[in-house]
């Protein structure tokens, strides 16, 4: 790995956006389609050997530490640019049909790919900048940007669902930077150059020294604000509609990268937090807290929820919450929260896959109506059915590991109302989510399908096996180097390197 | 130059009373263009002992971007409209006007809790971003019309930028920048957006845009 | 002691008596002049005390002690006024820690018996006009206070007296700003008190828009002249605090003379440009005011 040329941090960033470039020169949808597939592979790949080298212990930086990397962000980037190839490999499938009908104009598909590949580009931004000030620009732009994608079909449904999103994540960005802004007053004084007074590497060294109360009033506003594009109750209102709306591929990149990368900035601020010992209780029981909420709401909502991507949604809801619990649990904790990160996003993934397919097929996203789907199409059936479990957190996949790691974690630091509340909430969502999902898959089927649509092919069927097949590998069985490499991100967050 | 911070500091304060009690778009639109231009000269002011090209040319952007360029966004989002030009309110003028002196009385009472131990006008730019800030998003929540919302955010954006000018002072000069910017971006979509509304809609209410529910 | 056109406090008093009417006629002046008309003359409002003062009153049989009583009610209300309030030099006849708000009080009394003579003549009318006096002075009332409030807290002094002498003699540093949205304030509080554009039109004949006017539509000479001279001086009353309020009343009786003038001048402009609001929009303007004024007291506690 050494002997090969390393792409520096910020090419990770422009890939993509020659790719959108590439989109508004071809003429054909398809090729403009591959292409996304082909520039996230791309980047992927351009990353993969800084990845390697972080998750391993190296800490990278360039531009004068406004770029960064350390094992956490890379975990993360992984973790993206995985669901990113997935989710433009699945995006052929799910427009084919429109394509070939002619439903999507050449117009639309290169605004979506062009929104697509965007969008990568800011959430890469985000995940490799040491200056918070950028991270918080990285974010801001995913939001403009995903916001349109919502809208690639136009219908009153989906301009409401994206006015939503736009008007309640815009404020809570705004929140997020008057965070910042909090954050790097506390800092005044600290750091020399007054240019890297926002980089995160330079506010953990000098974190003895930052003023506790401005540091705490920054850390509320960036929780609310972050928290609104993590999709953390109470902010969690733009969540299901945005979800519902969206195509399929792109509310699997909502759930597996975005919401992910919100909770990724509030990390950042926690860890700045943790290094202070009167506000590290403080700032992981505001985590618990959150967790416990979007844990709670979550389960209230499922339980009456017909609509398949919006019961989607509220799991994604509820695994934020998950997580951001598991982050508030100490170390061991954080170790099961980011590798409920990883579970999470891939099962999410497939889940919308095959929820948007058949949603496509039956005309309808209402679970009723789908009944038997598992017999009319086996792959995406059999997919919905088997990710939806996995996502509920069924052993032996790889959530049901990492749900017992939070329990266990909450357990060893006595905290009985943690466990009491998040026991109650997966309960009560495992039984009324499955009773739905298994229905759908082997119910009795309803009226015949409106559009027979072509038959899966091999593409479809790797698309749904092999993340699957990976959450049932790690759920039995956690490679070793895996661990090290979730244990240094661990690390990174309680301030070693 | 304290004086003249302090009286356009004052003057700010009053747009936004005016924008909370208002009841005709045009109007609320000529308030936060007022607002902004106002904003965009305090940085000016603020360092008048140290005025360099950067700061001139980031007065000049934020006056020229706040002041100028967003209020004819937004008018021309409201001509295109063409809809009725009365606020429609949630939350009626006088009982908005009263909460908008509580919330001036709570930033006050909130800068003074953050402690940061500043002298002569200063005192006054913290408060004064946090109501701006607390405006705006008041005007977001008890509005009914989805251009109200987007001037609450514009609002919304002033005070943070006069936060920033109270908090970090000159030096990131991007993240002023940054702010400006991102408002102007954030404007132009919501404006956008406002327009795809519009004609799928043929209104801009958006608590008549309640089919998601649940 | 100063030479020159001095008020000593008696005298002050008998100065105000006396040219309390003449405000009305500048008033009515520069309106004529706006309009491009010659205009009554300036001491036609003498002329209408007088007139009145050698006619007969007629009393109806509905009416009890309360209309007879309600004008010489007012007219000493109003007169017992004049002794709490500083022009000039000198401070008033009776100054003392407070008279601030015996002055709201002793207008509060007035208006009450200004209200309750209309509401004894049993007529809709008056009872319309005494019902929206209520609405709109239970606003302008705290709005009032809170300005004089906000005066006290920044001279530190609590009687009128003392506000007036250290307005104008020893401003507090940086104090201009609050000292404008307070003099707005209470400017809007004599708009609003006085019966002047934008809350009511003086020159209404049209009793369904009247406030002021309608609750007098059943007095007859002597009576209504004592309500007339009442509201003039109550007019010249909240003129000097406005007067006092920008530190000119204190500087000497031709300063203070000449700052009633300019306030006379001020709002003949006010009525000659602005349109009456409806109804419905004076208390949205009466809140106005009192946000001025409670922004103006938060300024003063925010201060070191």
């Amino acid at each position: 790995m050494n002997g090969l040329p390393q792409p520096g941090l910020a090419a990770l960033v422009l890939l993509p956006l020659a790719g959108c470039g590439l989109c508004w020169v071809l003429r054909a949808p398809k090729r403009i389609l591959a292409v996304t597939w082909l520039a996230s592979l791309l980047s992927a790949l351009a990353a993969a050997p800084a990845v390697w080298a972080c998750l391993h212990g190296r800490a990278l930086q360039e531009a004068q530490g406004w770029l960064a990397l350390d094992a956490l962000s890379a975990f993360h980037l992984a973790v993206m640019y995985g669901v990113f190839i997935l989710s433009s490999a699945y995006a052929q499938i799910y427009f084919d049909g429109g394509i070939s009908s002619g439903e999507l104009s050449l117009a639309q598909v290169r605004q979506f790919a062009s929104l697509w590949l965007g969008s990568l580009a800011a959430l890469t931004l985000t995940l490799v900048s040491n200056n918070l000030g950028m991270m918080w620009v990285g974010m801001e732009a995913t939001t403009l940007l995903t916001a349109f994608l919502i809208i690639v079909r136009r219908s009153p449904d989906a301009l409401e669902a994206m006015w939503k999103y736009l008007l309640i994540c815009s404020v809570g960005i705004a929140f997020a930077f008057i965070g910042t802004l909090l954050v790097a007053a506390s800092a005044k004084g600290l750091v020399q150059d007054p240019g890297q007074l926002l980089h995160w590497s330079r506010l953990m060294a000098a974190a003895s020294g930052l003023n506790p109360k401005l540091l705490k009033a920054g850390f509320l506003f960036v929780l609310v604000g972050y928290g609104t594009k993590a999709g953390l109750a109470p902010m969690h209102s733009w969540l299901p509609d945005a979800h519902s709306q969206a195509p399929a591929p792109v509310s699997a990149v909502f759930s597996g990268c975005m919401l992910n990368a919100g909770l990724y900035c509030i990390l950042r601020y926690g860890a700045l937090c943790h290094a202070l010992p009167q506000l590290a209780d403080w700032s992981a029981g505001l985590l618990r807290l959150l967790g416990l909420l979007s844990i709670s709401v979550a389960a209230v909502f499922i339980l009456f929820q017909n609509d398949g991507k919006r019961l989607l949604a509220y799991s994604s809801v509820e695994h934020l919450g998950i997580i951001a619990l598991g982050m508030g649990l100490g170390t061991p904790g954080i170790f099961a929260a980011l590798f409920h990160t990883l579970n999470h996003a891939l099962g999410k993934s497939v889940g919308f896959f095959c929820m948007g397919r058949l949603g496509q097929i039956y005309g309808t996203n209402d679970l009723r109506r789908l009944a038997g789907a598992a017999r009319r199409e086996p792959v995406w059936g059999n997919g919905l059915l088997l990710s939806l479990l996995a996502i509920l957190g069924a052993a032996p996949f790889a959530v049901f590991l990492s749900e017992f790691l939070v329990l266990k974690a909450a357990v060893e630091a006595h905290r009985a109302v943690v466990v009491a509340v998040f026991l109650a909430g997966t309960c009560i969502i495992f039984i009324s989510a499955s009773r739905r999902v298994i229905a759908a898959a082997w119910g009795e089927p309803a009226a015949p399908a409106r559009l027979p649509g072509p038959r899966a092919g091999l593409a479809a069927t790797l698309l749904v096996a092999l993340p699957l097949a990976l959450l049932l590998c790690l759920g039995v069985w956690m490679p070793g180097p895996f661990r090290g490499a979730l244990e240094r991100c661990a690390a990174v967050l309680n301030g070693g390197r | 130059m304290s004086a003249w911070s302090e009286l356009i500091l004052i003057l700010v304060i009053l747009t936004n009373l005016l924008l909370v009690g208002g009841n005709r778009l045009t109007g609320l639109i000529r308030f936060a263009a007022v607002q902004g231009l106002l904003a965009g000269l305090l940085p000016l002011l603020v360092h008048s002992h140290a005025i360099t090209a950067r700061l001139i040319f980031l007065a000049a952007l934020a006056v020229a971007l706040k002041g100028v360029a967003f209020p004819l966004l937004l008018g021309r989002a409201l001509r295109e409209a063409d809809i009725r030009r009365e606020v429609e309110p949630f939350v009626g003028s006088e009982l908005s006007t009263f909460l908008g002196i509580s919330l001036l009385a709570f930033s006050f009472w909130l800068s003074e809790w953050l402690g940061i131990a500043q002298a002569g006008w200063l005192r006054l730019m913290l408060p004064v971003g946090f109501f701006t800030m607390m405006t705006g998003l008041f005007l977001i929540i008890s509005r009914h019309k989805a251009l109200t919302q987007v001037l609450g955010y514009l609002v919304m954006e002033n005070g943070i930028f006069l936060l920033g000018v109270a908090l970090v002072g000159e030096v990131p000069f991007i993240v002023e920048l940054g702010v400006l910017l991102d408002a102007f971006v954030a404007v132009f979509v919501m404006g956008i957006a406002i327009h795809h509304i519009n004609r799928e809609f043929n209104h801009m209410d958006v608590h008549l845009m309640a089919r998601l529910k649940e | 002691m100063e030479t020159g056109l001095i008020f000593p406090s008696a005298g002050g008093i008998a100065g105000a008596a006396l040219a309390a009417p003449l405000l009305s006629g500048v008033i009515n002046r520069t309106k004529a002049v706006f309009a491009g008309r010659q205009g009554q003359p300036l001491l036609q409002a003498y002329h209408d005390i007088i007139k009145l003062l050698g006619k007969g009153a007629v009393y109806s049989r509905t009416t009890t002690w309360v209309f007879r009583a309600g004008p010489i009610i007012q007219f000493s209300c109003a007169a017992l006024a004049l002794a709490l309030l500083p022009m000039g030099f000198q401070p008033a006849l009776l100054a003392f820690p407070g008279d601030f708000i015996c002055l709201a009080g002793l207008l509060a009394l007035m208006r009450f018996f200004l209200m309750t003579a209309a509401l004894d003549t049993g007529s809709s009318f008056e009872g319309m006009g005494a019902s929206r006096e209520a609405a709109f002075s239970a606003l302008a009332e705290p709005v009032f206070l809170l300005s004089l409030a906000v005066l006290a807290r920044l001279t530190g002094a609590l009687s009128l007296s003392g506000m007036a002498s250290r307005l104008a003699l020893h401003p507090a540093e940086g104090s201009g700003p609050v000292l404008v949205l307070t003099t707005l304030a209470l400017f809007v509080v004599l708009l609003a008190e006085n019966a002047r554009v934008p809350v009511d039109d003086p020159n209404t004949h049209l009793e369904l828009t009247m406030i002021h006017e309608v609750m007098a539509l059943d007095h007859g000479g002597p009576d209504l002249a004592f309500i007339q001279y009442a509201a003039q001086l109550k007019l010249w009353i909240m003129g000097i605090l406005v007067v006092n309020a920008l530190g000119l009343g204190g500087r000497g009786g031709w300063a203070c003379a000449g700052g009633m003038a300019a306030l006379a001048v001020l709002i003949g402009i006010v009525e000659s440009t602005m349109a009456r609001l409806r109804l419905l929009r004076v208390p949205q303007l009466m809140i106005g005011a009192g946000a001025l004024s409670l922004l103006a007291l938060l300024l003063t506690l925010v201060r070191p």
